[in-house]
């Protein structure tokens, strides 16, 4: 029927649905993470300015940008462009159809678009030359090498590292006549950013209430919902994808973005310390990375965000252990009656702002709640294990209830 | 089989075997061709030797070419009148029919749905035609065959597959020693695994995901890792 039927997606067929969804409900990962654990990220920039490949275990992922001159639009005469090329010729063995071919470059194409373009990350007006006559464009190349889940973070963050890491040469405009500079003239420049957005990926699975962060492709496919968060680094909401089949609560979600931010502060974090490693190196005349195979390969100049992000990682980690904490004593005592829980969750209620994310300001409006966590109460009934969970809810409800209005303040960005 | 094999790459030729054919029968497996009088390979990989006179080249493929007699995993892909059509991993989807079931009669019809996973043998397999499965052996009986309910399945190699099939493959009975497991492979690169329990079952899964990149002569490395992961 199909040359590639062989290759086809993991996760597809009932089995393997059947069994990532009872390992989720196990709190059991392929790969032995724990559901709040990220893979390792590994930056590699290449001798070229603006050449990036990222990988994310085996999700491999080359970016390129370039730049050239040309004509603005007339809607917006003294900005510059922005263009992103989303290139899946690589993993075009996962697909079967050419209808699902498509489908996947348009969701990662729309998904970098609004990440990188609708909030307006890089600063378009300082690539204007002349207004209405020369502006530069930028191209960015996302090549997608390999996909074993999550190709959103690697195309986020190998593209985000690729703007960093490019500089365009210096231009001047005089006498209607445009000079361009080389880099043994003058120095090139890089680009101006107004703020650095980055995603981060969350799996949902229906036999589990708790999200999966970074997921394999066999996970992601098997989700019932996949939510993609655009965080920049001030932990400002750039972009919420969430569809699929799962009910997903505002719980979840909130659980999700506040993860997704610290996450996303770390990884642009990680990003610069690469790239003031790599300015490091350039300076010293250290060997660049020569070539595509060596860009991929292993190499010594691979940035590991584990290596280099090692003594920040504590950090967030105490703070999802806390939280795991949280889960797992609600779960190991499933026994106490409801004013327990009431109790327990007013106890929550006042030790709430834990949370210090100051990015979520402290609301007034906790009324506007009770009904997803009723809901969730109404539930409960079933058995041990049901009630425990809603139990779990109504803890994270009660956390949440303190941060429910930083919805609402995301939305306009958004 | 000879474990010391040489590298040949397509349309090498093969003197060695034109020697022998000189004086007995040989017989050519996949990745060899005779051209007129001589050997040439069709494929690259090593070369092998089976007792007296098989050749044959082991070469790296993830594409199954069905072949009569084989056993296959297939994921039911829909129906069509009284066939099922079956995803083996071919350039073409496979069918198998209703009636190729245990006990199954034009009233009593098995049920499967698209995404069920079944344990089938190719009957038919030609260029020229898709290949047809059956669920049943020669007197009606299912066997081994039929429908996999539960468990883990993944896609690999097909040389993994072969190996694993391989008789004096070391690998599965040094995994048996570790703990217990039920397994299915199809020589079309793919796995099906159900263990007691989850956890177990996806150690095994990797474990043997892992073989492909070390061989079997680290097999012992392998299983000492899983009887760590298992206990901790």
């Amino acid at each position: 029927m199909f040359m590639n039927s062989n290759l086809f997606e993991p996760g597809k067929s009932k089995p393997e649905r059947n069994f990532v969804q009872l390992a989720v409900k196990q709190n059991q990962r392929f790969d032995g993470r724990r559901s709040n654990e990220c893979r390792d990220v590994e930056l590699t920039f290449g001798a070229d300015w603006g050449t990036v490949a990222v990988s994310l275990g085996e999700t491999k992922v080359l970016t390129h940008v370039t730049c050239d001159l040309g004509a603005p639009t007339t809607s917006r005469p003294n900005e510059g462009k922005l263009q992103l090329n989303v290139n899946l010729g690589g993993v075009a063995f996962l697909d079967e159809v050419q209808s699902t071919h498509d489908q996947r470059s348009l969701t990662l194409n729309s998904l970098l678009e609004r990440t990188f373009r609708s909030s307006r990350c890089v600063d378009l007006e300082s690539l204007c030359v002349a207004a209405e006559q020369h502006v530069w464009c930028i191209r960015v190349d996302i090549n997608v090498l390999n996909h074993d889940g999550n190709l959103y973070d690697a195309s986020t963050i190998a593209t985000l590292a690729a703007l960093m890491h490019f500089r365009r040469p210096d231009v001047t405009f005089a006498d209607d006549e445009l000079r361009i500079y080389t880099e043994k003239e003058r120095e090139f420049i890089p680009l101006l950013f107004l703020h650095y957005p980055v995603s981060v990926t969350y799996c949902i699975f229906k036999s589990s209430g708790q999200p999966i962060v970074d997921p394999l492709l066999l996970e992601e496919n098997a989700a019932d919902s996949v939510i993609v968060l655009s965080f920049n680094s001030y932990q400002e909401l750039c972009t919420l994808n969430a569809g699929g089949t799962a009910p997903t609560n505002v719980r979840t979600i909130m659980q999700c973005a506040r993860n997704a931010a610290t996450r996303a502060k770390s990884l642009v974090d990680f990003i610069r310390k690469a790239l003031s490693l790599d300015e490091e190196r350039r300076l010293q005349g250290g060997r660049l990375v020569q070539g595509l195979v060596a860009l991929i390969g292993e190499n010594q100049q691979k940035l590991s965000f584990r290596k280099l992000m090692g003594h920040q990682k504590q950090e967030p980690q105490d703070l999802q252990s806390e939280k795991m904490d949280v889960d797992t004593k609600a779960i190991a005592k499933p026994r106490v009656e409801e004013m327990a829980v009431e109790e327990e969750s007013s106890k929550q209620e006042t030790d709430a702002p834990l949370d210090s994310s100051s990015w979520l300001p402290q609301d007034e409006d906790s009324q506007k709640l009770p009904t997803p966590s009723e809901a969730s109460a109404s539930k409960a009934g079933k058995g041990k294990q049901n009630r425990s969970k809603s139990k779990a809810n109504k803890k994270q409800q009660a956390k949440k209830q303190n941060n429910s209005d930083s919805e609402e303040e995301a939305k306009p960005v958004i | 089989m000879s474990t010391t094999s040489t590298i040949v790459m397509p349309g090498e030729r093969i003197s060695a075997i034109e020697e022998l054919a000189k004086s007995k029968r040989v017989i050519l497996g996949p990745g060899l061709r005779r051209q007129d009088d001589t050997v040439v390979a069709s494929k690259a990989g090593p070369l092998r030797h089976k007792e007296p006179s098989t050749f044959w080249v082991d070469n790296y493929q993830r594409r199954y070419i069905p072949a009569r007699g084989d056993l296959v995993l297939g994921i039911v892909r829909s129906k069509a009148g009284d066939n099922y059509r079956v995803d083996i991993g071919a350039a073409d989807t496979a069918s198998i029919s209703y009636l190729a079931f245990e006990a199954a009669t034009k009233k009593n019809r098995p049920d499967l749905n698209p995404g069920d996973l079944i344990y089938a043998r190719v009957l038919n397999a030609s260029a020229d035609i898709e290949p047809e499965l059956v669920c049943v052996n020669s007197v009606g009986k299912r066997g081994k065959l039929g429908v996999l309910a539960e468990g883990f399945f993944f896609k690999c190699t097909l040389n993994l597959g072969r190996m694993l099939l391989r008789e004096n493959c070391p690998v599965l009975a040094a995994l048996t020693r570790e703990l217990p497991y039920e397994i299915a492979v199809g020589v079309n690169g793919r796995i099906w695994l159900k263990a007691h329990s989850l956890r177990e079952t996806i150690a095994l899964a990797n474990a043997i995901v892992a073989l492909e990149q070390s061989g079997c002569a680290e097999i012992d490395k392998i299983c000492d890792n899983l009887g760590d992961f298992l206990q901790a």
